[in-house]
């Protein structure tokens, strides 16, 4: 029987949604039709929504955002201004503020093209504040300082507890999106981008499109928020959605917990709630803030959610026979047809020449090994050839097709797939979420079918003999297992032509001598193997043709035999013994 | 007389000085710890309410109050950096980012908390207000911001450049792990480091004050723009953050001027936004990248 | 069949007790919601209110008020509008508080004033904004001058009084600013003036040359202002001068408070401004100044001018309707002709305007003087 994970399942969660939407109508009955209480609910659920933003954009893609009162206040007075200056119906002027917020949004994503950290800091506090001068100097349209008055609710939900019931509704839904999105293809090629953008981009994931599409998302549901905001208050002005308000929707979601909605959800309750209970510590509340997101970061960095149910949290294995990787039922020899082709390679950064006019050739079916001595241009090749560098002269062709300008993800998808010197494992995720990430290549055969991916990733751990351990965190594997990880990864890509980048650094002797082993296992099968190491022992195991770089030339190519025989390899060599201690 | 334009370019740069200024504070820390300190403003107003303590309600003369202030500033900055950044040093940016952002709101309401939100005057460096000339009134606490902002730059340059102390500092700023084989003691090195960012926002403050008085505000108004100018002119790049600031106080000087007075600071954010878009590195910052 | 009655008893006593309150008991105060800030930028502001407050608790209570004392509930409102918002719905949520006193702020005002219309009980506040008494809102009742009357009375004075023509005016874009600056320019509109430049800034501006500059090269021989913050009038008072122009300047009232004669020192000497508390405006207001500096050890100002007449108006006025009942208390607030309060003597409009005055006065180095109290028709 396939083993089937819950998350893969398609409608997975659904009959709890129907039960808290129920739940939660079932309680609105109860809220008052107005005053206090009422309103303190309502402002914890609208902001929660604009909170649950917060976790896809900064928890699931690790980009932080300063804006996202911004994307709150574009919703409110979207719904705020449609309703009251131009009478369209309530559900009209909400889409339109989403729309304008989630526009707005996925624009700042567009400078998160090659920019990150306190780069994106930086732009989004710009964008909050131009927002925040637009808000109060536009006063033709924006009403200016005095605000909008008198925002109607929906037919139907004019009365207080009536909204409320809505508003949970909403609430209900925009958190169990939220929830699904993290075990999606899509949430996890997020997660992806955020541990490691260029192992993300190796395997296949458009990087560019992911934060684009998480700030679009965040600044979505943070307009939902803001329009309902509205709608639950009746009136609106600039400075509700000024950069103070920013800092406190993230404070909720780092306090609950960024990498969960449910977090996210309880630390908007917790920080609406709290400071109308500790009224008496009133003077000191905004100061207790301020210390209280240094002490979190420190003290509860997974926030109060994440810290409970990591410690619930338990390591299940996935039950259930799969079919092995495809591969390896398949046979295939070497063949005169070439799998990748390099020509008049050149990359050099400033007067440097890593890489000075290299030619080569990868048959299909091959093991191809690169070799030379440290600082002779190995990895920049890598580099170069998955599209990290762009070359400064020379052609890149897969299977006959030109990828020289290509993105790294463009070339992933036409087969080709790598491992890398200094592991870039995906460190917040499982080790099964990690090999997922893998089998989701675009191209992929299965991509698009998640129970398979499931069952691919585990065939390819299967192979990798990591199966007992898919649902441990990646991050508590040891070094060797990790580089496994890596080799998995890749494998359950189903690529043509896989690159591996000294798969044998930091390995010891009984390491190396398995994945030598493992090196001739998928010998055979028709795959393109790409490997780049200073071992000679794994070379000479495992190569078919070997390619000699020295100073970022060729030296020598051929078979093993007449390669290491070779006077000028030989010579480069002798500077430098050989090292089966490699580092 | 007063001429429009000189007089406007004076102004423009004596405000682009305070930028400058407070972003020299910040890019050190971004060149040694690596550090993007959003509490870098919340320093120069804590060094000017010290000196509001220090000089107008203990009496302590100004220029013995000035390096007293300077000097706790400094120690300031260790606890700070005790705080906020050594324990989050291994995981990364985004928590310290996160941690000062933290340590700037609660900086500014304990001040609040126990200053209360009126702004407060401290006098400047001298008596005089300024003088006109050539058409222009050159007001005197620009022209020491001016001067000091000129003098710090020496003074950064020559300990960088020119002190064992310097060498080591910027060794731990380019490589950590390869200062560390070399004997370098990067933990005092980035402590240092913090010590002395801290003390330059304070005095960037003290020197401030007399212009925009001292308030609990002051901080953030002065840190966004100095952040700003630092983008501006090259992230972590000093002569960078000097020329970034100088820009931006003459084009928003010159933009209120000339295009919108409300809109001024939309301006300046603007500006940014298009280096952001269309030259990230800025006017004299490195490629960003990443190795693989 | 006993179960039932014993139900019906129960709810029957449950009635009774929630109706308690309503049923007047000599010896319990009655409460009066207030919405000041405690917490955020108007901290301080808010103690003054409170000052003010107290004063008048004690005039109240000599005499009672339906032979019961006054009580004061104060909810913080953060400085914020939400906070506004929470702390009236915690107000509104005690059935037995019969009236409240609202903010200073007019954006807050706004922000509560649909759950005041909501809930039906009068609301006494301080936010100057002239569109707040014009929503059709009954419940709100304004205990300062309107800002249009701030703006009749600096384009009277500097046009009949001072003699000027070409008016420069300076405003903040807040909501304080914007309304003020519009006021002012349709004053003088109303006098067959346009202004030569109208300026807004945005609060903590920091650099203020591009509109001293602007000022100077307008012509104008008087300037008009509305600054909200203290730091921004003293950098444009400082620049104003710095940069050589002299011109007769009325400024709203922030110019004669003392955070700013304190921050612009000189640069503010020879200024006027209106300010619709001043200690030797009336006997009324004086004997207020006097009992404050007794009590406080310090001068008043308008933000405890206001809430003392607050709080005395609606003493009046519930002893007037004599009931609890809001919409008598309503209609004797509305009745009220000739208070001579604090702030100056009430006739309150249909809209709930009780005030049409100001006072000017003058910063003589230093020193604020009562210059002359300017009254408009309504």
């Amino acid at each position: 029987m396939t083993p089937v994970l819950p998350q893969a399942r398609l409608w997975r969660g659904l009959p709890q949604l129907a039960v808290a939407i129920v739940v939660v109508m079932g309680l609105s009955t109860l809220a008052p039709q107005s005053g206090y209480i009422l309103n303190i609910v309502m402002q914890a659920a609208t902001y929660a929504i604009g909170v649950a933003g917060l976790v896809v954009v900064l928890g699931y893609c690790g980009q932080i955002s300063l804006a996202q009162a911004a994307f709150f206040g574009l919703g409110a007075y979207g719904t705020a201004l449609g309703t009251t200056d131009y009478g369209l119906p309530f559900v009209v002027a909400l889409a339109l503020g989403v729309v304008v917020a989630t526009v707005f949004g996925a624009v700042l994503g567009l400078t998160s093209l090659r920019l990150g950290g306190h780069y994106l800091a930086m732009v989004t506090i710009s964008f909050q504040q131009i927002l925040t001068l637009v808000l109060n100097n536009w006063i033709g349209l924006t009403k200016g300082p005095d605000g909008v008055k008198n925002i109607p609710r929906p037919p139907g939900f004019e009365r207080g507890d009536h909204f409320l019931g809505l508003c949970l509704v909403v609430l209900v839904i925009v958190t169990w999106y939220a929830w699904r999105l993290k075990t999606s293809r899509l949430g996890r090629a997020m997660q992806a981008v955020r541990d490691n953008e260029i192992a993300a981009s190796t395997c296949g994931i458009d990087v560019f499109r992911t934060k684009v599409l998480a700030f679009g998302i965040s600044a979505l549901l943070g307009g939902l928020g803001g329009g309902l905001f509205a709608g639950a208050f009746a009136y609106i002005s600039p400075d509700q959605f000024a950069f103070g308000e920013s800092i406190v929707l993230l404070t909720m979601a780092l306090l609950g917990g960024v990498q969960s909605p449910f977090g996210a959800l309880l630390g908007t309750v917790v920080l609406v709630v709290l400071p109308e209970w500790l009224r008496d510590l009133k003077r000191y509340y905004l100061a207790v803030y301020g210390a209280a997101v240094i002490l979190i970061m420190v003290f509860l960095p997974d926030g109060i959610w994440g810290s409970v149910a990591g410690r619930l949290r338990r390591v299940r294995a996935v039950e259930g026979e799969v079919a092995p990787l495809p591969l390896l039922s398949q046979t295939g020899v070497e063949s005169a047809e070439v799998a990748m082709r390099i020509t008049g390679l050149a990359k050099h950064f400033g007067g440097l020449k890593a890489l000075d006019g290299v030619d080569l050739a990868v048959r299909r079916g091959s093991v191809h090994a690169l070799i030379g001595p440290n600082g002779s241009g190995k990895t920049t090749f890598i580099n170069v050839t998955t599209g990290l560098y762009k070359p400064t002269a020379g052609r890149i062709e897969l299977a006959g097709r030109d990828v020289t300008g290509t993105a790294p993800h463009e070339r992933t998808r036409q087969g080709l797939a790598r491992t890398f010197q200094n592991i870039r494992v995906f460190r917040g995720m499982t080790v099964l979420d990690n090999v997922m990430v893998g089998a989701e290549r675009p191209g992929n055969d299965i991509a698009e079918k998640p129970a398979e991916v499931v069952a691919r990733a585990l065939a390819a751990l299967d192979f990798v003999g990591l199966r007992g351990d898919a649902g441990r965190m990646v991050g508590t594997l040891s070094y060797g297992h990790q580089r496994y990880v890596e080799i998995a990864r890749a494998l359950a890509g189903s690529p043509h032509l896989l690159l591996l980048d000294e798969p044998a650094a930091g390995l010891n002797m009984t390491e190396k001598h398995e994945l030598g082993l493992l090196l001739r296992r998928l010998k055979g099968h028709g795959l393109t193997i790409l490997i780049v190491d200073h071992d000679m022992n794994l070379v000479e195991q495992v190569a078919d043709h070997i390619t000699v770089l020295n100073f970022g030339r060729r030296i020598a190519d051929g078979g093993p035999r007449d390669v290491l025989r070779h006077p000028d390899v030989v010579a480069a060599y002798l500077g430098e013994p050989r090292r089966d201690e490699a580092a | 007389m007063i001429d429009l334009v000189p007089q406007l370019l004076f102004t423009g740069l004596g405000i682009g000085a305070i930028y400058a200024l407070v972003a020299l504070g910040f890019v050190l820390l971004i060149r040694a710890a690596n550090v993007v300190n959003f509490a870098q403003g919340e320093f120069s107003m804590l060094g000017a309410y010290l000196m509001v303590v220090l000089a107008s309600v203990l009496g302590v003369p100004y220029y013995v109050a000035l390096p007293i202030a300077v000097a706790i500033m400094a120690g300031f900055g260790v606890l700070f950096a005790g705080a906020t950044y050594w324990p989050l040093r291994s995981r990364g940016q985004l928590p310290v980012i996160i941690s000062t952002i933290g340590a700037s709101i609660f900086l500014a309401n304990v001040v609040l908390i126990a200053y209360g939100p009126s702004p407060a005057v401290l006098p400047g460096l001298f008596d005089n207000e300024g003088f006109e000339a050539g058409g222009v009134f050159m007001e005197s606490q620009y022209i020491s911001i001016i001067v000091a902002a000129a003098l710090l730059v020496l003074l950064q340059f020559l300990i960088f450049e020119k002190t064992l102390l310097g060498k080591k500092l910027q060794a731990t700023s380019q490589d950590k792990e390869m200062a560390s084989l070399l004997g370098i003691p990067v933990a005092t090195m980035v402590l240092i480091t913090f010590a002395y960012s801290s003390a330059l926002g304070g005095l960037a403050g003290i020197l401030v004050a007399p212009v925009l008085f001292v308030s609990v505000g002051m901080g953030a108004l002065i840190s966004l723009k100095a952040f700003a100018a630092n983008i501006i002119g090259g992230f972590g790049n000093i002569p960078g953050a000097i020329l970034g600031g100088l820009a931006l106080g003459v084009v928003e000087t010159f933009g209120a001027a000339f295009i919108s007075v409300p809109y001024k600071d939309a301006i300046a954010f603007a500006l940014l936004l298009l280096f952001l878009l269309v030259r990230p590195q800025g006017l004299f910052g490195e490629k960003i990248a990443e190795k693989a | 069949m006993s179960m039932t009655v014993t139900r019906r008893g129960l709810a029957l006593g449950t009635v009774a007790v929630l109706a308690a309150p309503h049923v007047a008991r000599a010896a319990d105060p009655i409460k009066i919601g207030c919405v000041f800030p405690s917490t955020g930028p108007a901290a301080e502001a808010g103690k003054l209110q409170l000052n003010g407050a107290k004063l008048a608790l004690e005039d109240v209570n000599q005499k009672g008020v339906l032979g019961r004392p006054f009580e004061l509930v104060i909810e913080d409102d953060q400085t914020t509008n939400p906070g506004a918002v929470l702390a009236f719905s915690r107000l509104a949520s005690q059935a037995e508080i019969p009236a409240f006193i609202g903010s200073i702020r007019s954006t807050q005002v706004h922000a509560m004033a649909p759950d005041v219309l909501k809930i039906g009980k009068p609301m006494m506040f301080g936010g100057t904004d002239p569109t707040i008494t014009k929503m059709g809102n009954k419940w709100l009742f304004r205990c300062r001058p309107n800002d249009s009357y701030s703006g009749k009375v600096i384009a009277e004075f500097g046009v009949s009084d001072l003699k000027k023509q070409k008016w420069a005016i300076v405003y903040s874009t807040d909501a304080f600013g914007t309304n003020g600056g519009k006021a002012l320019e349709e004053s003088l509109k109303a006098k067959g003036i346009t202004p030569v430049l109208m300026q807004g800034y945005t609060n903590n501006a920091s650099d203020f040359s591009a509109v001293v500059l602007a000022v100077r090269s307008s012509g104008a021989d008087i300037l008009g202002s509305y600054f909200t913050f203290e730091g921004d009038l003293g950098i444009f008072a400082r620049q104003l001068r710095q940069l050589g122009v002299r011109i007769p300047w009325v400024g709203s009232p922030s110019i004669v408070n003392t955070t700013a004669l304190n921050l612009a020192q000189a640069a503010l000497h020879g200024t006027y401004g209106v300010a619709d508390y001043a200690v030797d405006a009336t006997p009324a207001s004086k004997s207020f100044g006097d009992r404050y500096l007794a009590a406080y050890k310090a001068l008043p100002d308008n933000q405890s001018s206001w809430t003392y007449d607050a709080v005395n108006l609606l003493g009046r006025a519930i002893n007037d309707a004599k009931s609890l009942e809001p919409e008598k208390i309503r209609a004797a607030l509305a009745a009220i002709k000739s208070y001579a309060g604090a702030e100056g003597e009430y006739n309150f409009d249909e809209f709930g305007d009780g005030l049409r005055g100001y006072n000017i006065v003058r910063n003589e180095s230093g020193k604020i003087v009562f210059d002359r109290r300017i009254d408009m028709k309504a």
